[in-house]
């Protein structure tokens, strides 16, 4: 909301800078966001008048013009066109010095002398307007100075006021504030008129069909208008304001809007058929154009004010196109009115109609109120628009109730902020805020809330009162003391940020991504989750539209993405929500843990131009998933082969943990890749992160460190290329004793000497006791035994030489 | 052999390893004592005319045996085949990058979070986390917001089909730890938020808070200064003060926001403040006894404090970040300077 502070001062005293002043404002909770200066001192620019226009020779977008000042022409080149020969400006001679910084010299533009220059409104500091050179009266002398136009500078405050202060949305609302921040007086213009035409209630009805919709209603009926514009000093406020003249009805209903924060609205009296006003909900397929040119079709339950054949407006929203305002008024009817916030609000919301009128309506404008802005704007069409005004107001005010009363107990204001403000203080600034207090005890007050007050609800919304206006900066800040809560359990999170610091110390980068992500990406990685997508009914855009029902396909993006920014070797992860719809509809969410790995990223020294080849990537993605499953002590996890819809076939697996699947690993297939341009093997896992980290704060249980030596054994043996290192596995174990204490594959290849599909495995065995050391003999038996059962179930060939 | 045969024989193995300086010297050490017909098959071989009670004993002595004098030939070998004793000077290249896997990096919120989890865990706050679909009950009306405030407007929330929401801010998550327990509560809540914000560099619709509560007898404004200043002073560096403002949020009464001392310029006024010295960073206040009244905490036994903070914008005031879009661009180059 605009404030210019010299109509600030037209209601209160107060001896502080804008700076001091904006100060104050903020720290009593009305955030002075903007102060801004309009206009200047404009030395050196003056009315100048455009004698003759001619074109540049030399640019087509030019213009040369002779212009005088009062005192002779003068040349001046100017790029504008929007004028005529005869036309007034402000012009800044040689020498002037404009608000912005620009200094006027005389120039040659294009082999053109130019001496000074016609100003535009931005130039001179009065809007953002560029739209061309400033235009003013032809009735203004040329020569006149330009300061004498524009009056002298302004300071006008930005300021943004919370939801909660309606009363604040209005020049005298912000002036109450200061009267109660400087400890002054607020003083109210004059409201009193002479009422000399016939008594309202001959020349118009007001038939309230809905109280809830409209607690209040009030009409005054003026007559004998005429229009014109109004008076210069209303003008210039308007648009200190951001508002545009019109003429002097409609700028006086915009004047008492900003000046009190009650909107009006006046219809021409002679276009409400029988002068009659119904206030009603409209019905279901009711339709009426707005002021704006617009045919509103949703009129069902929206408050409606009506003549008896159609609505004439949407009440406290926008007026009716045929009952306005227009150049053959002459009567008036004068609508000032209060309401239902929620209504309002729906409406608006609806239509998707905001207006100056709807804003204040929906945070709610002053009930008590009402009337004295009807007053206030009847008697300015009085003075400023020759009006004769009816004798008296038609005033339905069904939502009238008394004003709310709210015990304050002193001793609670000080305990809620821990500030010790005398009683008496109390008192003083509920009196300051003009709050009637009615009663005063020894260790309470009864505060009587008057109408412009509506958040002022209970006793806690006067503590607040007393916080800012005694200043938060009274407010110590005491050290705190910590307090523990026994049995709060947040171990969940601390198993998350173990899972994440585990996952940095393998040398991953975490990533974060959004929630929602575009159809588009889902549909690139795979099509077979359609079912379970939660689809956003209103997103920002397309990009957002899906709630994100797994991790990959972010993952694989910003893979693909980095690699386009020649980061061609990355090892990242994200630890995330993804929302699942079920059958019925319902969501639920789950925190996922998702690796992704690109280039060589697992290949450490050098070696580094060697390709990665799919078994590698494959291997550490699965390497990664298992040591964060040993460091997160999920145990029995295991990985078998799958098939799933972004992974290639034949490399990917899915992954269990305690016999159940809990996510999912693998190469990432080329055609899903080829997208990003992805030419090597990227490998991605998914993991449910609900296993991996239920079971970070078991205890370990120490077991007894071997005292006695181990004998290791290795075995090679050659095999059929389907063998898996799980078979060999399965049957070591099976065949081994309990002093089988490691097994651990340390090399495989393939040669032309082996054969075709054949492969030599070599795993080295360690035997140890836990009761003895092991003597040789012991150990060669236990790995003949070994060595027999893989002779006889996997046909293996053992390789003697060791 | 007895023990203390083997571990002279040791001390001896150890030295002779020391002195050598040739290759084939060292060859000659190891057949002596680890060789086939060496010391340590000898020492193996006698563990079986060993008592039965010395055997545990013996059988640990024998594997230090082993164990120490085969590392330090392994360790001669590596020291002679580098070349240094051979040449008198090495040869070798120490300037070659190490190997090893490097670390990796947290990402900026997710550090931001950790680090206010630790900051309020030493005052004895513990974290409570809720979903991010939420019912309106929870993310409004709970919170003594009133159904035609603008924000349940679907331009600014996420409604779903369901007529849940993606809430649109933590605060739901107080309410659900209030209604399933009575005070003392003492809580923190980061999580993820979402607002139909347009993207643009201090924007983003997708966005983390993390907010706190504490509900008890006689708390104050003052005593939320404290832990606000206490916080500010641990999470952006020593001299950083909170100043509070009064504001409005629907569920605190009285509603404050706290600005933090500008930590670039220590409140003199510079670029990042835009030099008013202050950095606007929490919003809160004390708990509205409509919000107590819903949960059904008797708010003249018990008075609370709340406080929410964007975890994006201390990200990006404390690391200088000077858009929000970075930090959802994972950009391998920025997250990389997080290490
Ligand atoms: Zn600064």
């Amino acid at each position: 909301m605009k404030v210019p502070i010299s109509w600030l001062k037209e209601y209160v005293d107060f001896d502080a800078s804008p700076e001091e002043l904006a100060n104050k404002l903020t720290f009593s909770g009305t955030e002075v966001e903007s102060i801004q200066t309009i206009g200047g001192d404009y030395k050196g620019v003056v009315v100048g008048e455009i004698k003759t226009i001619e074109k540049h020779a030399g640019a087509d977008n030019l213009l040369i013009c002779q212009v005088n000042n009062g005192r002779e022409d003068l040349q001046v080149v100017c790029g504008a066109r929007n004028f005529n020969v005869g036309d007034k400006a402000p012009f800044a001679m040689v020498g002037a010095k404009l608000p912005n910084g620009m200094e006027i010299l005389e120039r040659k533009v294009r082999g053109v002398l130019s001496r000074g220059m016609l100003c535009a409104e931005d130039e001179l500091a009065l809007s953002d307007d560029h739209g061309g050179i400033m235009l003013v009266s032809r009735d203004i002398p040329a020569g006149t100075p330009f300061s004498e136009v524009a009056g002298p500078p302004e300071t006008v405050f930005g300021i943004e006021i919370t939801w909660n202060r309606p009363d604040c949305l209005s020049i005298i609302g912000m002036a109450r504030e200061i009267a109660a921040l400087f400890g002054t007086k607020l003083k109210l213009p004059s409201v009193d008129f002479m009422e000399r035409g016939e008594p309202v209630d001959v020349m118009a009805e007001v038939d309230l069909q809905d109280a809830e919709g409209c607690p209040r209603y009030t009409a005054r009926v003026l007559t004998d208008i005429r229009l014109k514009p109004s008076p210069q000093w209303m003008q210039r406020r308007l648009t200190l304001c951001g508002v545009r003249p019109i003429n002097n009805v409609v700028d006086i209903t915009n004047y008492v809007l900003l000046e009190c924060g009650q909107p009006l609205h006046a219809f021409d009296y002679e276009l409400l058929r029988d002068h009659k006003i119904i206030v009603r909900r409209g019905f279901s397929g009711e339709r009426m154009s707005t002021l704006d040119g617009v045919e509103r079709q949703t009129l069902d339950k929206a408050v409606l004010i009506a003549d008896p054949v159609r609505p004439v407006a949407l009440a406290g929203i926008m007026g009716g196109a045929g009952s306005e305002i227009n150049d053959n008024t002459r009567n008036v009817l004068l609508e000032s009115a209060y309401f239902n916030p929620p209504d309002i609000r729906r409406t608006s919301s609806k239509l998707g109609l905001s207006t100056e009128s709807s804003y204040r309506f929906e945070r709610g404008v002053d009930i008590g109120g009402v009337d004295w802005a009807s007053r206030r704007a009847a008697a300015l069409m009085v003075e400023h628009a020759d009006a004769v005004a009816a004798q008296g107001v038609i005033d339905v005010y069904p939502g009238k109730q008394e004003n709310r009363k709210i015990k304050c107990r002193f001793s609670r204001v000080r305990s809620v902020l821990g500030v010790d403000v005398p009683d008496e203080q109390i008192v003083g600034i509920m009196k300051f805020l003009e709050l009637q207090v009615a009663g005063h005890e020894k260790d309470h007050c009864i505060v009587e809330v008057p109408t412009f007050r509506p958040d002022l609800q209970i006793e806690a919304d006067l503590v607040e009162e007393v916080a800012r206006i005694n200043g938060l900066d009274k407010v110590a800040a005491v050290v705190p003391q910590a307090k523990v809560v026994v049995d709060a359990d947040d171990s969940v999170t601390r198993a998350v940020i173990a899972c994440r610091s585990n996952l940095t110390g393998l040398g991953l980068m975490e990533i974060m991504n959004y929630s929602f992500l575009s159809e588009q990406l889902l549909n690139a990685v795979s099509t077979v989750d359609i079912d379970s997508r939660v689809v956003l009914p209103n997103p920002v855009s397309s990009d957002y539209s899906v709630m994100r029902n797994s991790l990959i396909p972010h993952m694989v993006d910003t893979l693909g993405r980095n690699l386009a920014h020649q980061v061609d070797n990355a090892a990242l992860f994200e630890i995330g929500k993804v929302f699942l719809k079920a059958a019925d509809s319902s969501i639920s969410e789950e925190n996922h843990i998702c690796v992704g790995l690109m280039g060589k990223a697992g290949r450490v020294g050098l070696s580094q131009r060697r390709p990665v080849v799919s078994e590698e990537i494959f291997l550490w993605i699965k390497g990664i998933v298992e040591s964060l499953a040993a460091a997160q002590h999920v145990d029995d996890v295991v990985f078998k082969t799958a098939e799933h819809a972004g992974m290639e076939k034949g490399w990917a697996a899915v992954i269990e943990a305690a016999g159940k699947p809990c996510g999912i690993l693998g190469v990432v297939k080329p055609e899903i890749r080829k997208k990003w341009r992805m030419i090597e093997p990227i490998a991605i896992a998914e993991i449910n992160a609900a296993v991996f980290v239920s079971n970070i704060f078991r205890q370990v249980q120490l077991k007894p460190i071997p005292v006695y030596p181990a004998v290791s054994r290795d075995v090679a043996m050659v095999v059929n290329e389907s063998v898996r290192h799980e078979d060999v596995i399965k049957i070591i174990k099976k065949a081994a004793p309990r002093e089988l204490t490691g097994v651990e594959l340390f090399d495989i290849f393939r040669s032309e000497q082996i054969g075709a599909c054949r492969k030599s495995m070599a795993y080295s065995l360690t035997y140890r006791s836990l009761e003895r050391t092991l003597t040789d003999e012991d150990a060669n038996r236990y790995h003949e035994a070994i060595k027999d059962a893989l002779k006889n179930e996997l046909k293996a060939e053992i390789r003697e030489g060791k | 052999m007895t023990l203390d045969e083997i571990d002279k024989i040791k001390e001896e193995g150890l030295r002779e390893c020391d002195a050598v300086k040739t290759l084939p010297e060292l060859e000659a050490v190891r057949i002596k004592y680890i060789g086939r017909n060496g010391f340590l098959p000898q020492i193996m071989k006698g563990l079986k005319d060993v008592s039965p009670d010395e055997r545990s004993e013996y059988g640990r002595i024998a594997n230090e045996f082993k164990n120490r004098v085969g590392s330090a030939l392994d360790l001669k070998k590596a020291e002679l085949a580098a070349g240094g004793a051979a040449n008198g000077e090495s040869t070798f290249d120490y300037s070659m990058p190490g190997i090893w896997r490097g670390l990796g990096a947290k990402h900026p919120i997710s550090s931001i979070i950790e680090e206010t989890i630790r900051i309020f865990g030493r005052l004895g706050f513990t974290v409570a986390e809720g979903p991010d679909v939420e019912t309106g009950y929870h993310n409004f009306e709970a919170l003594n917001t009133p159904a035609h405030h603008p924000s349940l407007d679907n331009t600014d929330t996420f409604w779903l089909e369901t007529g849940e929401l993606l809430r649109t801010q933590t605060s739901p998550v107080q309410i659900r730890v209030m209604e399933g327990r009575k005070p003392p509560v003492r809580i923190i809540t980061p999580g993820r938020c979402y607002r139909r914000d347009t993207t643009d560099a201090t924007h983003s619709a997708n966005f983390h808070q993390v907010e706190g509560l504490y509900v008890d007898r006689n708390v104050s404004l003052a005593d939320l200064k404290g832990t606000l200043a206490y916080f500010a002073r641990e999470m952006m560096g020593p001299g950083v003060d909170v100043r509070f403002r009064p504001h409005f949020f629907p569920f605190t009464e009285p509603s404050v926001e706290a600005d933090f001392t500008c930590h670039v310029c220590g409140g003199k006024g510079c670029r990042v403040c835009k030099n008013s010295g202050w950095i606007e960073i929490a919003g809160a206040g004390m708990v509205d006894p409509r919000v107590f009244k819903k949960v059904g905490y008797d708010s003249e036994e018990f008075t609370g404090y709340a406080f929410g903070m964007g975890i994006e914008r201390i990200a990006m005031i404390k690391y200088g970040i000077n858009d929000i879009r970075f930090l959802y661009e994972n950009d391998a180059r920025f997250l990389q300077q997080f290490v």
